[in-house]
């Protein structure tokens, strides 16, 4: 008799019900400048390298391309320069489970899918369309916390500072965009708190920015407050979950800082992808199947 | 030797800067459509010697404009987003057309036979096709030329 060893809300999804279809791709001897202007242009943050038939090569990622700004490498240089290769593939028919546990396994935040019969890439799996698609199921399902809160006036109730990260990574405006990229480096962040003098929170620097400075070449020896977005977008961890939300869909930004009593009294960091997940999984079956990458912010 | 992208070019076009922002670039726009009498879509992108060195078009704006995480809350029917768009817009503003516009791109010589230009227009997806002569822009060949010409070939 089988022994059934596990079963959560995934099971009997494939990837190709999740997967992207719009791989944002280029040639092998493409320049760096292109693949930074594909993921400002796309919003993605890694591009697919392929040579020949549209074989994938490796990856260039927004981290690959801040490491090539950090190292002083040419913007015109070929993207198989700094290629991290060969890229994970998964096949269309793969189980979701399966691709998220390699996910996991290799502490990433996308598979490429391949059509075994052409070699060719067909899509790509990323971690938040997985998050979106829950939110779709769970939102169908009659088990979901919001429908059993039906007339409840405040079906919100949940706070920010909940499920925030208590932990803040800062650097001097005065610093070097250099030194900031070993901060993100080294903590793997994708974007770090930038401070005055004074020790008040005056912007953001992300690999966003950074990739962006490389193109117009800006010098890494330049001070981060050159390059920084401004002002802090943040939140109050007093504020219903929901409005921490709506801040960042409306900045158009992956995570949001958060305040206690004052905005300058800053005191963690919220993501995106964990806000959706959250509000995907608030009934059982979507709690033990709780999906999180480690090591990813 | 028949029509050929001469014969369907438009000779008189505007062009814009990699270092013009996404506000400046959106205002050329509507002015080209006004010079021209229809809607203009698309622009070729110039470097400091004059010579071709992109192309933007309205899509490249569009999805300048696309939230990067629409995935998500598209799915969230109970999130109120009433002036996300304006919101998006103002961050495109500032953003210069030579960090979204598109370098690979095809061009053509005014030598070019009208049926070769339809083939590229329907095999690469593009509406518009710059016209060079000795790697110097003399035109350009927009989609809905070309489809006037043929309406006059077609009827006649």
């Amino acid at each position: 008799m089988p022994i059934i060893a596990y079963q959560n809300v995934l099971q009997g999804l494939t990837v190709q019900e999740a997967m992207r279809r719009q791989v944002i791709s280029l040639d092998r001897e493409a320049p760096l400048e292109s693949a930074v202007r594909h993921c400002i242009k796309f919003k993605v943050n890694a591009i697919l390298i392929t040579a020949g038939e549209g074989q994938g090569l490796g990856v260039v990622s927004k981290t690959d391309l801040m490491g090539a700004y950090y190292a002083g490498l040419p913007i015109d240089i070929a993207c198989e320069a700094v290629m991290v290769g060969p890229p994970l593939f998964c096949g269309p028919e793969d189980n979701l489970d399966a691709a998220l546990d390699a996910m996991r396994a290799h502490r990433i935040h996308r598979l490429y899918v391949r059509d075994e019969a052409t070699g060719k890439t067909v899509g790509v799996l990323a971690y938040p369309d997985i998050v979106g698609m829950l939110y779709r199921f769970c939102n169908r399902c009659d088990r979901r916390l919001r429908a059993k809160s039906a007339g409840d006036p405040q079906p919100d109730r949940f706070r920010v500072r909940e499920f925030m990260t208590p932990e803040i990574h800062a650097h001097r405006e005065e610093d070097s965009l250099n030194r900031v990229m070993e901060g993100l480096a080294a903590y793997r962040l994708g974007a770090v708190l930038i401070k005055d003098r004074e020790g008040l929170p005056v912007g953001v620097v992300s690999k966003t920015d950074l990739i962006l400075a490389y193109k117009h070449g800006v010098s890494p020896e330049a001070a981060a407050r050159t390059v920084m977005s401004s002002p802090v977008r943040a939140g109050d961890g007093n504020a219903p979950l929901v409005n921490a939300l709506k801040t960042m869909i409306f900045s158009d930004v992956h995570r949001l800082f958060v305040y206690l009593e004052a905005p300058a009294n800053l005191v963690g960091i919220l993501s995106l992808s964990d806000v959706a997940r959250f509000r995907s999984g608030t009934c059982r079956a979507c709690l033990v199947s709780r999906i999180k990458v480690d090591g990813g912010r | 030797m028949g029509l050929t992208a001469r014969d369907v070019m438009d000779a008189g076009f505007y062009t814009l800067r990699p270092e013009t922002p996404i506000s400046q670039a959106v205002q050329a726009f509507r002015q080209a459509g006004r010079d021209q009498g229809q809607t203009v879509f698309g622009m070729m992108v110039t470097d400091d010697s004059g010579r071709l060195a992109g192309m933007l078009s309205i899509y490249d704006i569009l999805l300048l404009l696309r939230p990067k995480h629409i995935h998500i809350w598209g799915e969230m029917e109970d999130l109120e987003v009433a002036g996300i768009l304006e919101a998006a817009c103002r961050r495109a503003r500032g953003m210069l057309v030579g960090d979204i516009m598109t370098t690979e791109l095809i061009t053509i010589t005014p030598d070019t036979h009208l049926l070769l230009i339809i083939d590229i227009m329907i095999k690469k997806h593009v509406r518009r096709l710059p016209v060079l002569e000795n790697g110097k822009i003399v035109g350009i060949v927009y989609l809905s030329r070309v489809f006037n010409r043929l309406q006059d070939l077609l009827s006649s």
